[in-house]
């Protein structure tokens, strides 16, 4: 299978949240059934972030301009990094990528320890508990892989109105997206940039941010965090330090093979300390 | 022969409690730590070694404060005979220490007191990597409670802090394992120490702890003849 990926252009964005409702249609995602359970921001962007039931949102980022409020929207969801944090630190191998690129979470193997959601640099899985005895699990957007391995383009692309989503063979949304970019350019938006060829490895999610990156909030220049990496250098490191103590101390053992020595008797009256002598 | 009761029960107690603790929160730890194991073992084993980690990390915790709360006068013990100003004996002691491990056999080694010099240095690093790596844990699991009340980030430090201080503590384990258990031949029964009636033979307290067994045999009041 040749790498796909879904191309997000903000350009063409009008904020309709269709995407986020096909993502939780498809994915079986439960939303709040009662009046107010999202806390009120003024902002029209609902809910505030990416959750556990929640795999995709569309973030408003309303700047007030002179002639009114200005939109630089983002679709905020699982990139699906090449060089993937999440992957890196689960301890399981519960993560792993499918042949098109797209980062999965395998539930079944899944321990809920929360590795994943604070390695990722974009805080995109998160995990929440299922209640019961049964321990908490980590979610994330999963491309669709279901739909995306039939021939299907993921569920928010085939719901988008505005063709803002499209999905396809990477290396042409990639192209698709340079084109998208100059051609944005020579309409006046100077500070228009694709985001996502070479980020991480390369992500599987393109996007065309019209306004510049910091302006719709994507990280330039994202990293495995630091942390996560020396975390990971520990385990041969560990390995190393315990198998060279086990060798010296072996090789102390072997050196010790053999000894002998006189027993000691102390003489209180006299303070001196008697050796005998062992036969050798 | 003559035996000097070095380690009382209440000590071996702890000790007892303590290495429980601590052999079972380094396996269930490892299960996580090596990826190979935690698919090998697979998600049931791995969610029981889970909650084994979480009770062992309170008793790993809350034995030594609990035995600090109960017997005041013998932590005080404790912390004196680690607190000691080192001398001459004591440089030359450290600088021997590693021919000694290879030809203990011919290297002659300066008279100790209550704890050896290489023994409160070693106590030191494991008492530290301990607390370490006690509170990196009761930070992570309280992240992992309520996600909210820790930051991403210093969640992620606080699993550096906690594995680096796991590898130390393993490395300095499996030396104090070798050393304290006997398996090191000038070491030989000093495992009765801990795990058997706490006592020492007056031939091998002159040999590790000459100072202090020659005060002890002096003062008669530990001393036992079998």
């Amino acid at each position: 299978m040749a790498e796909t990926a879904i191309l997000y252009d903000a350009s063409k964005c009008t904020g309709c949240k269709g995407c986020q409702v096909a993502c939780k249609q498809w994915n079986q995602l439960p939303s709040p059934l009662s009046a107010d359970e999202y806390e009120f921001t003024k902002s029209f962007q609902s809910p505030l972030n990416v959750g556990p039931d929640t795999w995709l949102i569309i973030e408003m980022r309303e700047v007030d301009q002179e002639i009114g409020i200005e939109w630089n929207f983002t679709r905020h969801a699982c990139f699906h990094c090449t060089e993937a944090a999440c992957e890196i630190a689960c301890p399981v191998g519960a993560i792993s990528h499918k042949d098109n690129g797209a980062v999965v979470i395998d539930q079944e193997k899944c321990i809920g320890c929360r590795y994943c959601v604070n390695s990722c640099p974009f805080g995109i899985p998160q995990a929440k508990s299922l209640g019961g005895t049964d321990y908490s699990k980590s979610f994330k957007c999963w491309q669709c892989f279901d739909r995306t391995s039939n021939e299907r383009a993921p569920a928010c692309v085939t719901a988008c109105p505005t063709d803002a989503l499209e999905f396809g063979d990477r290396a042409e949304i990639v192209a698709k997206a340079n084109d998208r970019v100059a051609q944005l350019k020579e309409l006046g938006f100077t500070d228009a940039e694709a985001y996502g060829e070479n980020e991480l490895g390369g992500l599987h999610t393109i996007v065309v941010a019209h306004r510049g990156l910091e302006a719709h909030g994507l990280i330039r220049d994202p990293k495995v965090p630091a942390e996560t990496s020396f975390w990971q250098l520990l385990k041969p490191l560990g390995g190393i330090a315990a198998a060279a103590t086990v060798g010296g101390l072996g090789l102390s053992f072997i050196m010790g093979t053999g000894y002998k020595r006189g027993e000691l008797e102390y003489d209180e009256a006299t303070d001196t300390v008697k050796k005998k002598e062992v036969e050798q | 022969m003559r035996y000097i009761q070095r380690q009382s029960a209440f000590a071996r107690g702890l000790h007892w409690a303590h290495t429980i603790a601590c052999l079972s929160l380094f396996v269930t730890g490892l299960m996580l730590f090596i990826p190979a194991v935690a698919e090998a073992v697979g998600v049931g084993a791995i969610q029981g070694a889970r909650t084994i980690h979480r009770v062992m990390a309170v008793v790993f915790i809350g034995a030594p404060i609990l035995s600090i709360v109960v017997n005041p006068k013998g932590f005080k013990h404790f912390w004196n005979s680690m607190f000691y100003k080192w001398d001459s004996k004591d440089a030359e002691f450290m600088k021997k220490f590693l021919p000694y491990l290879l030809f203990g056999a011919k290297q002659h080694m300066p008279e100790q007191r209550e704890l050896k010099s290489g023994q409160a240095l070693a106590d030191w690093m494991l008492i530290s990597f301990a607390i370490l790596i006690s509170i990196s844990g009761v930070f992570l699991w309280i992240a992992a409670a309520n996600s909210a009340a820790l930051s991403v980030g210093l969640t992620r430090w606080m699993y550096v802090v906690h594995d680096v201080s796991m590898v130390l503590l393993g490395v300095m384990m499996l030396a104090h394992i070798y050393l304290g258990a006997g398996v090191f031949q000038p070491y030989r029964g000093s495992i009765r120490l801990m795990f058997g009636d706490g006592k020492v033979s007056e031939s091998d307290a002159l040999y590790h702890w000459g100072t202090w067994a020659k005060e002890e045999l002096r003062k008669g009041d530990k001393v036992t003849v079998e």
